[in-house]
């Protein structure tokens, strides 16, 4: 006897969805056989308010596109209005960038954590690593002043330069996360709920990956080894050294294996910055912002965050404020089109740990 | 690099002799074509090519020249080159073809740009309303649409203090006062 | 304490005594309607931990005490935020939560969110920021514990008397009304 499929609405507001976004699933039973995602409840229009401000003023609107990660949105701009203007950064302010880019990076993996296994019912791991996570945001209050928005990398550099004793609570700090990071590993990987629940489900194989134009850790995790920080390397990554790990299978445990592995590597990178930072000054000085006219031309330029490759594209007509700023998150690629494909022949209870295991970031999808 | 980027202009020219390409410096290369060919060339640099990954689709507005602009920019993992695709179509009644057929995920993209620019795509399938919910105004991204005077007129704002003083000339009055003695080895 | 209770006053121990239970376990509806959800989980875990309070998550409308707006709000957001306010059960509070639910805040300009709250929803505590720091969302709490306490935290009856003002200005901004004209 076959069942009729009935329309649930995984809506906006629900405890095991990763923000504020739709979902409207056909099922059959147990299993789904159609899912529709249905954006738009936190469009702000911001390349709309972009066009009204000036240089300068449309930087403090950068770093609300994406609120668990908000530097690498501020570094692409600064980055591409250095690239349209020819303006040159200090060496100092390049290593001083790239730390920063880094603890963002491993602020925002233990974020995921605490997400991805709640959605599987283990709540002691929000508890531990989202605790964890507030050494790092105490970090960034003593340089830039915010926990959550920093507004700290700027075209020409970065705002001041580091307070006295920094570099030893950093790496104090990493200490203790590397020692934290082995006991999170006991709870987790080695639990034989956690594999048997994400051994095989929400499958990415290769010739998806590349229609969708699928970036970051869940194309890692197909086992292509694609990475924008070696690929088209920017800041000072080309004279670091780290690797990029990859894991084959294409379900939410090898991405997990991959994320797991490139927090050992942001580790690594953060004392290599530390040994070899230069002195030096950290701001090349801009003129007055209300009469800063940039020359006609536009950039396009990439960065990795720990999501995926964010793309900035800006175009400048010769006035003081920008004529089109579209940034395109990773989420824009993965929560539309790849999950309406993934979700299908999958259960109902485990929609929400494949959520967090694309990387689904409502705000970066509708801007 | 450079042969690299000689050897595409030169396969791109004999298949689209009406193209031109510009070179830049680093890795990006462009080339301007007219919106007909787009489907091909788009296929040709996937296929044959290598040219895999689509990076970014994006629509600029030139009010003053009457246009919009459509760029389109693939990535290869072996050439390690970003080429950017221009074309330009018409404001007044836009109609582009859909590349759906070649990458999937430009099915998001053209939704959006049929939503916020009033781009018709032809063929192409999927809800009508993508972000906006209700929305009975002209396409919101294009620049003869004034966003502030739409907000003050459609929702309520709070009043000003009464006794708001003017911040520019609050500053300029603060900066001539005399600096107290405490407060010396602060200052600028 | 029984003279107390024989007195003219016994309607008001009874009330003291309820808003005194009431107001050590105030459960947070789970909706993050804007940016402000990301301080949300730091306020709930080890170091700033709210459960001290009594406070802690709730799944459903209907099991909930206060709805937190977390920032701004877009009007496709704000017809489902009126459903799920309507549905939740007395007594009910808001708590309006960071700077661009007082004036609008860095979006003044934008033509899809609202500006001032208080217009569509009846508000009882403002917390200011943006981003709010944890220690300043517990200090929010605390003084509406402290309202509740002296039972000035009457939000929903407000909400109920004025209700034609509420709708009106709601249908102002939502286009198509499919919501009933009485309230639930």
């Amino acid at each position: 006897m076959r069942e009729k499929a009935t329309t649930l609405y995984l809506g906006p507001q629900h405890p095991g969805i990763t923000g504020n976004m739709m979902i409207r699933l056909k099922v059959e039973g147990d299993t789904i056989v159609g899912a529709q995602t249905e954006v738009g409840y936190l469009h702000r229009a911001f390349e709309k308010l972009q066009e009204k401000r000036n240089w300068l003023q449309s930087f403090t609107l950068m770093c609300r596109y994406c609120v668990p990660e908000t530097d690498p949105m501020e570094e692409s701009y600064a980055r591409a209005v250095e690239e349209i203007e020819g303006r040159e950064v200090p060496i100092r302010a390049k290593y001083i960038r790239v730390m920063v880019l880094e603890l963002a990076r491993l602020a925002s993996f233990m974020l995921w954590y605490g997400g991805q296994n709640g959605s599987l019912g283990l709540y002691t791991m929000g508890q531990w690593s989202v605790g964890d996570r507030n050494y790092i945001l105490d970090l960034f209050e003593e340089l830039t002043g915010g926990r959550v928005y920093h507004m700290y990398i700027w075209p020409g550099g970065v705002r001041r330069d580091l307070p006295k004793g920094f570099e030893q609570k950093v790496l104090k700090t990493m200490d203790y996360l590397e020692k934290r990071l082995g006991d999170y590993d006991d709870l987790m990987f080695d639990n034989a709920i956690f594999k048997k629940r994400t051994q095989g489900v929400g499958l990415v194989d290769k010739a998806t990956a590349i229609e969708h134009g699928v970036v970051g850790a869940v194309l890692r995790g197909c086992g292509i080894k694609s990475d924008i920080r070696i690929d088209d390397p920017y800041e000072v990554y080309d004279k670091l050294d780290f690797e990029v790990p990859t894991a084959e299978g294409g379900d939410i445990w090898a991405r997990a294996l991959v994320r797991r592995q490139e927090a050992r590597q942001s580790i690594r990178i953060i004392r290599q910055v530390i040994a070899d930072m230069p002195g030096g000054s950290v701001y090349n000085k801009v003129p007055n912002p209300q009469k800063w006219i940039l020359p006609k031309g536009d950039a396009y330029v990439r960065t990795e965050s720990v999501r995926g490759e964010i793309g900035l594209y800006l175009v400048s007509d010769g006035g003081n404020m920008p004529r089109r700023v579209h940034l395109r998150g990773a989420a824009y690629v993965h929560a539309v089109s790849l999950l309406e494909d993934v979700l299908v022949g999958e259960n109902v209870a485990d929609v929400s740990a494949i959520m967090n295991s694309l990387g689904t970031c409502p705000p970066e999808i509708e801007r | 690099m450079e042969k690299i980027k000689a050897n595409l202009i030169e396969h791109v020219k004999s298949s689209f002799p009406e193209a031109s390409a510009t070179n830049h410096d680093g890795n990006r290369l462009d080339f301007t074509v007219k919106k007909e060919c787009i489907p091909s060339i788009l296929t040709n640099f996937k296929d044959i090519l290598g040219y895999i990954h689509l990076s970014h689709i994006t629509c600029v507005d030139w009010l003053e020249e009457g246009e919009f602009e459509m760029i389109y920019i693939v990535w290869s993992p072996e050439d390690k080159i970003k080429i950017f695709v221009r074309t330009r179509v018409e404001r007044d009644n836009p109609v582009m073809p859909n590349i759906d057929m070649i990458w999937r995920q430009a099915n998001t993209y053209e939704r959006e740009f049929r939503e916020m620019y009033g781009i018709q795509f032809t063929g192409l399938v999927g809800a009508e309303e993508f972000i906006l919910e209700d929305w009975d105004g002209p396409p919101p991204m294009r620049r003869d649409f004034d966003t502030e005077k739409y907000a003050e007129e459609t929702f309520f704002h709070r009043p000003g203090r009464e006794d708001a003083l003017d911040v520019r000339e609050e500053i300029i009055k603060r900066s001539l006062e005399e600096i107290p003695d405490y407060a010396k080895k602060y200052s600028r | 304490m029984i003279k107390m209770i024989n007195d003219k006053n016994s309607q008001k121990i009874v009330d003291i005594i309820q808003n005194w239970s009431r107001k050590h376990s105030i459960w947070v509806l789970a909706y993050g309607t804007g940016c402000g959800a990301i301080e949300i989980p730091p306020t709930m875990t080890s170091r700033y931990d709210a459960e001290r309070m009594g406070v802690r998550g709730a799944a459903t409308p209907r099991q909930a005490d206060v709805l937190l707006i977390t920032g701004y709000l877009t009007t496709k957001t704000l017809k489902r935020v009126l459903r799920v306010y309507e549905q939740m059960q007395d007594p009910k509070y808001v708590i309006g939560f960071g700077s661009c639910t007082i004036n609008g805040g860095m979006y003044y300009d934008s033509y899809n969110t609202i500006k001032v709250l208080d217009k569509y929803l009846p508000v009882d505590v403002y917390i200011n920021g943006c981003m709010p720091r944890p220690e300043a969302v517990l200090a929010g709490f605390g003084k509406l514990q402290e309202l509740i306490g002296e039972g000035k935290a009457n939000g929903a009856t407000k909400y109920k008397e004025n209700l034609e003002w509420y709708r009106a200005n709601q249908k102002k901004v939502i286009p198509t009304w499919k919501r009933p004209e009485y309230n639930w």
